[in-house]
C-alpha cells in the first residue's frame, strides 16, 4: 500500500514539477524509477516485479505520452525484479538499477525503430539522467523504504 | 528466499504481458485497442495534473525567477525572515502579470494571422528521463480541441495536439525528434521540413528540399501549412536560422534554427481551433531587430 502511494506520488511530482523545472544540463531525475527500486528493495523479487509492471504501465498511460505503451511496464518490471532480488549490496543494487533502466528503455525503443533514440541520446541524454537520478537516489530510496521493516539480507 | 521459481515465473509472465502490449500498441498505431485505457489515464491524471497546477505554478515561477537572475540570489540570502512574506507576495503578483502579458501577446499573434485559438496552460511535461518531448495542456475536447491541431504561443509555433481528452490534451513539441513540420523561408518560396533534435528545444533542424538554394544565417522560417490546416496551419513563425551546414552534395540542404518560442519554459499556449481563411504569409513574423 505504501509502495503504491509512493509510486503515484512520484509520478505526479515527476510530471507536474520536476520535469518543468529548468535544471542544469536539461536533465531531471527519474523519481518513479527510484520509488520502484526503493519499494522493491525490501519486498523481494516477486513483489518488485509486479510493482514495477504496474508503475511502468501508469507511466505509459499517464498523460502526456507519445511513446508506445508497454515500454516502461517492461523496463520497470525487470528493474523491480532485479532490485528485489538484489545484485550485491544495497547501494550497488540501486546504482545498477538506475544505470540499467534508461539503457533498457533505449534498447527497446531502438528495437521498435523509434526516431528519438540515436547515438546522441545514449551519449548525451542518458548520462545526464543517470547522474541526476543518482544524486537524489539516497533521499528518495530512504523515504520509500523507510516505512517497511528490513527484510532484505545480503 | 532471495530468488525463487515463483518470482521468476511472475517476472516471465509480466515481461511477456509487457511485450504483448508493446507489440499490439506498436502495430496498430492510431486505432490501438489501448485507446480506452489511454483515455482513462488521460482523464484521471489529466484531472489530477490540472488540479495540482494551481499549487505548482508559484513554485515553478519562483524557481524560474531565481534561475533567470543569479545575481538576485545574493540579495535573497541577505533578506531577513520578516521580508519572506512580502517577497512571496511580490513574486506571485509578478508571475500573474507575466502570465497575463503572455496571454495578451499570444492573442495578438493569433489575431494578426486570423487564427481562432483556445488559450490553455501547460500543466505537465515529459522530457528527460525518457526520450519524448511532450506537454499536457488544460484544454480538451470540451473546449473544441481535437487531435492534429496546431499549438502556438505569443512567440511562435510550439507543436501539435496528438491526443485530446475531455479536459486536457497532449501536445507533441516541435523539439521532439519524432516531430516534422513543413516550413517556408521568409524570403522566396523555398520550402523544407523542420525536425526536432532534442537538445532541450534550443535548436531545430531545417532541411531545405532544394539543395541549390542558398540559406543564410538570420533567415526566418514560417510554417508552410498542411492540407486543411491539420496538423499545422500556415504562416506561424517557427524560428531563425543560426547555423548552416556546408553543402555536402546531398539532395537536401541542412541548417539549424533557433525556435522563436522558448520550448523549455512554456506556460500559456494557444490551440488553433480554426485555421485562417488565407495564408497570412509573413504578416505574423516579429519585427526584425536592428540590422544583421
Amino acid at each position: 500500500m505504501t509502495a503504491v502511494v509512493a509510486v503515484l506520488a512520484a509520478l505526479l511530482v515527476q510530471f507536474m514539477l520536476v520535469n518543468r523545472l529548468p535544471l542544469p544540463a536539461g536533465g531531471a531525475p527519474d523519481l518513479v524509477l527510484l520509488a520502484v527500486v526503493g519499494a522493491a528493495l525490501t519486498r523481494g523479487p516477486a513483489a518488485g516485479a509486479m510493482l514495477g509492471f504496474g508503475a511502468g504501465l501508469l507511466v505509459d498511460l499517464a498523460p502526456p505520452t507519445a511513446h508506445v505503451a508497454g515500454l516502461y511496464a517492461f523496463v520497470f518490471a525487470l528493474v523491480g525484479y532485479l532490485a528485489g532480488r538484489g545484485v550485491g549490496g544495497r547501494a550497488v543494487t540501486v546504482v545498477v538499477c538506475v544505470l540499467l533502466a534508461p539503457l533498457l528503455a533505449a534498447a527497446v525503443s531502438g528495437l521498435l525503430s523509434d526516431p528519438r533514440v540515436t547515438a546522441a541520446t545514449l551519449t548525451q541524454q542518458v548520462p545526464v539522467t543517470v547522474v541526476c537520478t543518482l544524486v537524489v537516489a539516497p533521499v528518495v530510496v530512504w523515504l520509500v523504504s523507510r516505512g517497511t521493516r528490513e527484510r532484505y539480507a545480503l | 528466499m532471495r530468488d525463487s521459481r515463483r518470482a521468476r515465473l511472475i517476472l516471465g509472465i509480466l515481461l511477456t504481458a509487457a511485450l504483448v502490449i508493446l507489440t499490439v500498441d506498436h502495430r496498430t498505431g492510431q486505432d490501438s485497442p489501448l485507446r480506452p485505457l489511454r483515455a482513462a489515464g488521460s482523464w484521471v491524471f489529466g484531472t489530477a495534473e490540472q488540479a495540482g497546477a494551481a499549487v505548482i505554478r508559484p513554485v515553478t515561477g519562483f524557481v524560474d525567477a531565481v534561475a533567470s537572475a543569479p545575481g538576485a540570489q545574493r540579495d535573497i540570502a541577505r533578506l531577513r525572515a520578516e521580508n519572506a512574506r512580502l517577497r512571496s507576495d511580490l513574486a506571485a503578483s509578478k508571475v500573474d502579470a507575466k502570465r497575463s502579458a503572455e496571454l495578451k501577446r499570444m492573442l495578438g499573434l493569433a489575431s494578426l494571422g486570423g487564427y481562432k485559438v483556445v488559450p490553455a496552460n501547460v500543466v505537465a511535461r515529459r522530457g528527460q528521463p525518457g526520450f519524448e518531448e511532450v506537454v499536457e495542456v488544460d484544454a480538451g475536447t470540451d473546449d473544441g480541441v481535437r487531435a492534429e491541431m496546431t499549438v502556438l504561443n505569443g512567440d511562435g509555433l510550439v507543436g501539435r495536439v496528438v491526443h485530446a481528452g475531455p479536459r486536457t490534451s497532449t501536445v507533441l513539441l516541435l523539439s521532439d525528434p519524432g516531430s516534422a513540420a513543413g516550413a517556408r523561408m521568409e524570403e522566396g518560396r523555398e520550402i523544407g521540413v523542420v525536425h526536432g533534435v532534442g537538445e532541450h528545444g534550443r535548436l531545430l533542424r531545417f532541411q531545405l528540399l532544394d539543395a541549390s538554394v542558398p540559406v543564410t544565417r538570420g533567415t526566418r522560417l514560417v510554417s508552410f501549412g498542411s492540407r486543411n490546416g491539420a496538423p499545422y496551419v500556415p504562416g506561424v513563425p517557427i524560428g531563425i536560422v543560426e547555423q548552416v551546414e556546408p553543402a555536402s552534395g546531398d539532395l537536401t540542404r541542412t541548417a539549424y534554427a533557433r525556435p522563436f518560442a522558448d520550448l523549455t519554459a512554456l506556460d500559456v499556449v494557444g490551440v488553433v481551433v480554426r485555421p485562417p481563411a488565407r495564408d497570412p504569409r509573413n504578416a505574423v513574423l516579429p519585427r526584425r531587430e536592428g540590422t544583421r
